[in-house]
């Protein structure tokens, strides 16, 4: 329970505000790298604001807000030429770098682009992915986290969601609802639906636990028949802060990617590499990128897979959710110990420092630390369960996915290794 | 800009308000961040102190100043 005040405070995303400032200190991914090489710009809104985003022919990328600052049309809708992004209305042209290096309808003698910058933000590609900082220069270092640059087979799911960020995040430090909202709901809707839900994600909790680290806060449960030894105690998994979450097992390497889009918007995302023990390469040109269903044709969730679960339990809560009318218990702490997090940051921002989780010093990956025997489940068949039961089951790649974890473990067993694990 | 108020806990919203401890056991600065959690009849608060760097649970006790038996202890 806290006060409205500290509600609004903690849940807003916008410029000018205490978190909206944190937020600004991250890099956030905003395309899919095939997107723009498709075609070349694209609008993209981020933290409540709108910018456009472009792709050179030679591969250079940049991002300016949304209006022109001549007349504030849309730069979204502008002309990608070689050397920048040019107004669709009266053809003033902006750099990589935000300088306005064209006035055409100016004569030579009444220009003054030297006098309008365009804010522009830094840009890079990693994984498939196109990413971007919006805040305040020096950008700090885009992290290579592991999923981003470790070998194997790909895939991304996504869905635009009607809540705020901070609710799916607290999610990520609440162990218990995996015993309910994936074991004992989905057993149910499994009853109707007429499937088996998996049995490991109903098993009960012995013990919960939470540690802050350098990228946030590990996450740590003891299921009953399991003791400290097992994965997800001695390693557990972490949320990134301040809006990822590191999920894998089995070969399964996952990232939940939370982009606050506005204030009462959340981009899901859920970028999965396969790369199980005993993989083969398999080429890919392009990472596939699909969307989850979350409606379904009468306005109902769709809950019988396990994200479909966690966004209906997202979004019901409601667009801000009511924390003062909330009754937390001890099972909770880790909700508290989040907020606490978040607050603390903004102190951090506020005296000028650089906030949990910003890098600047050069880096070629970054490890996070993550249970391989998840429920202690067994990898394929974490893997399995994972590919029938959760968002790949809509993944284009699916039958792929599939073949890839049973060949691989057909291949351990076997004897004969493929190429070494990756991750 | 928060959404709607669930009208059935709004006294426990007031209380909340007016019984979240203010500042810090450790330096009396106020304190950054309190939340607010239950556990059976007590009603716990989980601070933080952005002055000091202090994280704590309060709970308040009422008057009386709950002990337990000893183990061996015979009855009366």
């Amino acid at each position: 329970m806290l006060t409205a005040e500290q509600n609004d405070e903690l849940t807003q995303v916008e410029a000018g505000t205490r978190m909206g400032e944190v937020l600004r200190r991250y890099w956030y991914p905003v395309a899919f790298t095939r997107e723009l090489a498709e075609f070349p710009v694209k609008r993209v809104q981020l933290l409540g604001d709108f910018f456009a985003l472009w792709r050179t022919p030679s591969g250079r990328y940049g991002i300016i807000p949304e209006p022109c600052p001549h007349r504030k049309a849309s730069m979204a809708y502008g002309v990608v030429e070689s050397d920048g992004l040019r107004c669709p209305y009266h053809g003033w042209k902006f750099d990589t770098e935000g300088a306005c290096v064209e006035q055409p309808a100016e004569r030579e003698n009444t220009q003054f682009q030297s006098r309008v910058r365009a804010d522009a933000g830094v840009v890079e590609e990693l994984g498939g992915l196109v990413w971007a900082y919006v805040g305040p220069a020096p950008a700090p270092r885009l992290p290579r986290f592991d999923t981003y640059v470790m070998a194997g087979f790909r895939d991304i799911g996504w869905a635009d969601l009607p809540c705020n960020y901070v609710q799916i995040m607290e999610n990520a430090v609440d162990p218990h609802h995996v015993e309910f909202l994936h074991g004992r709901y989905f057993e149910f809707i499994g009853r109707h639906e007429g499937f088996t839900a998996p049995a490991s994600f109903g098993k009960e909790h012995v013990k919960i636990g939470f540690t802050p680290f350098e990228w946030g806060i590990i996450k740590r449960r003891v299921l009953k028949g399991a003791s400290e030894e097992n994965d997800d105690w001695k390693v557990g998994h972490p949320l990134v802060f301040p809006y990822n979450m590191r999920v894998g097992g089995g070969g399964v390497h996952q990232m939940q990617i939370r982009v606050p889009i506005d204030r009462t918007t959340t981009r899901f995302l859920l970028y999965t590499v396969h790369s199980p023990d005993g993989y083969e390469h398999v080429e890919q040109p392009t990472i596939p990128d699909y969307r989850i269903p979350v409606l379904d044709e009468h306005g109902r969730h769709v809950t019988n897979y396990v994200e479909g679960q966690d966004i209906m339990a997202w979004v019901t809560q409601g667009a801000i959710t009511d924390r003062t009318t909330e009754h937390l218990g001890r099972s909770d702490i880790g909700v508290a110990m989040l907020r606490k997090m978040f607050r603390e940051q903004m102190d951090v921002v506020a005296a000028g420092g650089d906030p949990l989780g910003t890098i600047r010093d050069e880096h070629e990956r970054i490890d996070l630390p993550c249970e391989k025997d998840k429920f202690h489940a067994g990898g394929a068949q974490f893997a399995l369960d994972f590919c029938d039961m959760g968002s790949t089951r809509f993944s284009p790649m699916l039958d792929a996915i599939k073949k890839i974890h049973i060949s691989a473990a057909d291949r351990i067993a076997a004897g004969k290794t493929g190429s070494e694990p990756a991750g | 800009m928060t959404g709607s108020v669930d009208r059935r806990f709004v006294v426990d919203a007031a209380a909340h308000r007016r019984d979240a401890p203010r500042f810090c056991p450790s330096c009396a600065c106020a304190l950054s961040l309190t939340t607010e959690f239950w556990e059976a009849d007590d009603r716990r608060f989980y601070c933080w102190c952005g002055g000091c760097g202090w994280t704590g649970e309060i709970t308040g006790t009422g008057d009386v100043a709950v002990g337990h038996e000893p183990v061996s202890a015979a009855p009366c």
